[in-house]
């Protein structure tokens, strides 16, 4: 037969491994591919395939168990050959396959409970972003001291850059602490939920926060003086305090500036 | 025999894995030296770098990719390129290896390690893309035989021939994979001693061993299991052939405990001072611990 040329060749078995199996594809593979003695031609190009989709569901698989808890090997296995094939791996690394799963599950219409499923899915990419972001210094009890009381209002806090905040619609954080932890699971009714997901001595975390502790950490986030921020988000005195003390103790900060 | 680039014999190694992080960083266990799958290591800031940073600190490490697709038709990723040279410039990499094979095409990645067509074509396209590699790495590389499953029809050069006039061509090293030397041997019925035996042996860099697994018509390069014993006969052979060379074992899916890999690669250190080759092994780490 004439060589199709590399280019092709390579194309075409690509396309084979990517594609549904179909009923017209024994013939093309029996003129690129040689049969063996125990395998036909199109046999022996299927191991790829079938390796293909092995590899790809697993590392998805990894990046959310708290997905597969839930869907079950089965239903998670065809949600996830549903998603590889309007999302094929661009990038020489596995570790980014998943982030359009979220926006993907929003879109599926026919998925039963699709709003606490997509939920679940943001949570658990969220903590695959902060598993894999750069280290950041974390601020330290004596630049805290060093800011006079009265400047505090106009300084600002920079989260580390392993921090991520999150709403749902779902207590999800829960769910996946059942999971994680073989805590009782919730029920799966709407209720409004917020997380902070972040890394402390490369261990992923994360922390059920109340509303007004989102709406404060979140104009922290985007900048705003910490003045600002606290008369924004409605914060009691009280739980200001005892807030910033924990999140300064579990690292949530890398630096305070704007204040001297 | 030493290779042609002075590449150290570093003795005998496993792969780094996540199961293990732990236990090493712990007991500090008198491995000769680990081999690290570079892609693992290359975008994260995370725990993998940081216990990475540590043990590179202690253990040589050789860097061992499945993403340079050094037989593809699509342009180089020279982003790839840029942090691959960055990791093994920080851990002090002894060498850099992948496998000659191709992960894909037009764009896309399909993440396993494809066959390439033996053809005149393909071998001046891989020999060109294997030169700019190493120039932008400002290294040598290897590049190791790959399991295959398929072969093409237009294949007109056996795979060793093929690695061979590669390796001369682009001047660089070769990882050579016993186990998949038996693994391809078997699965298109090749000899797989005639096949080292063309191995052009100063330019081994390194050797894999690994398990896998018998499908009866097929063998799948799974890494999950025991070297098998016909393996072993081969690795004997490359010895016999060429002396000491460092020597990894692969163990990546049902992972047991440290020691168990661990004493599966010191199999081969034994079948090596058995054979009274074991004066060309000078590991790196005797001078470490």
């Amino acid at each position: 037969m004439p060589d199709p040329g590399l280019e092709q060749t390579q194309r075409w078995l690509q396309a084979f491994i990517l594609a549904p199996e179909v009923d017209d594809q024994a013939a093309e593979a029996g003129r690129l591919v040689l049969p063996s003695l125990t395998l036909t031609a199109l046999e022996r190009a299927g191991v790829y395939r079938d390796m293909y989709l092995s590899r790809l569901v697993e590392a998805l698989e990894s990046d959310y168990p708290s997905l597969l808890h839930y869907l079950g090997q089965e239903a998670f296995h065809d949600l996830a050959a549903r998603y590889l094939e309007l999302h094929p791996s661009r990038s020489y690394t596995l570790n980014r396959l998943g982030d359009s799963l979220p926006e993907f599950i929003g879109k599926l219409e026919d998925l039963p409970k699709r709003e606490f499923l997509q939920d679940l899915a943001r949570l658990e990419l969220a903590l695959t972003e902060v598993f894999d972001e750069e280290e950041s210094p974390v601020l330290t009890q004596e630049a805290i001291a060093a800011v006079p009381p009265e400047a505090w209002q106009t300084a600002h806090l920079q989260p580390i850059a392993a921090f991520r905040l999150r709403s749902f619609r779902y207590p999800v954080s829960a769910y996946l602490g059942a999971v994680d932890e073989e805590n009782a699971f919730p029920l799966i009714r709407r209720k409004n939920t917020c997380v902070v997901a972040y890394r402390r001595q490369f261990q992923v975390q994360r922390l059920d926060l109340q509303p007004p502790a989102y709406e404060l950490l979140t104009a922290l986030a985007s900048g705003s003086p910490v003045g600002e921020a606290v008369e924004k988000s409605h914060v009691r005195e009280k739980d200001l305090f005892e807030w910033f003390r924990e999140w300064t103790a579990e690292g949530l900060f890398q630096s305070v500036s704007g204040w001297n | 025999m030493a290779n042609r680039w002075g590449y150290p014999n570093l003795g005998f190694g496993i792969g780094l894995r996540t199961k293990h992080y732990d236990h090493i960083l712990a007991t500090r266990p008198p491995v000769d030296w680990f081999e690290i799958l570079s892609e693992n290591y290359m975008d994260t800031g995370g725990r993998p770098l940081q216990v990475l940073d540590r043990i590179a600190a202690m253990y040589p490490v050789v860097l061992h990719g499945v993403s340079m697709s050094v037989g593809s038709a699509d342009p180089i990723d020279f982003e790839y390129l840029r942090k691959l040279k960055a990791l093994g410039k920080r851990i002090n990499a002894r060498w850099i290896s992948d496998h000659l094979c191709w992960t894909g095409v037009a764009g896309l990645n399909v993440h396993d390690l494809l066959p390439m067509p033996y053809t005149d074509e393909a071998l001046r396209h891989t020999v060109d893309r294997a030169r700019v590699i190493q120039d932008v790495l400002e290294r040598p590389i290897a590049l190791e035989n790959p399991s295959t499953y398929m072969e093409f029809r237009t294949s007109t050069w056996t795979e060793c021939e093929f690695l061979a006039e590669l390796a001369r061509r682009a001047d660089c090293g070769i990882l050579l994979d016993v186990n998949n030397v038996y693994v391809s041997a078997f699965n298109h019925g090749f000899d797989p001693v005639a096949y080292i035996d063309t191995i052009p042996m100063d330019r081994v860099v390194q050797i894999h061993l690994a398990g896998h697994t018998n499908k009866g018509t097929h063998i799948l390069d799974t890494h999950n299991d025991h070297v098998v014993d016909p393996v072993w006969d081969l690795y004997r052979h490359v010895i016999v052939r060429m002396g000491g060379v460092s020597t990894l074992l692969e163990w990546d899916a049902d992972i047991p405990d440290f020691d168990v890999v661990h004493a599966e690669a010191l199999k081969a250190r034994h079948l090596i001072e058995d054979l009274g080759r074991i004066e060309s092994a000078e590991p790196e780490y005797a001078s470490l611990a």
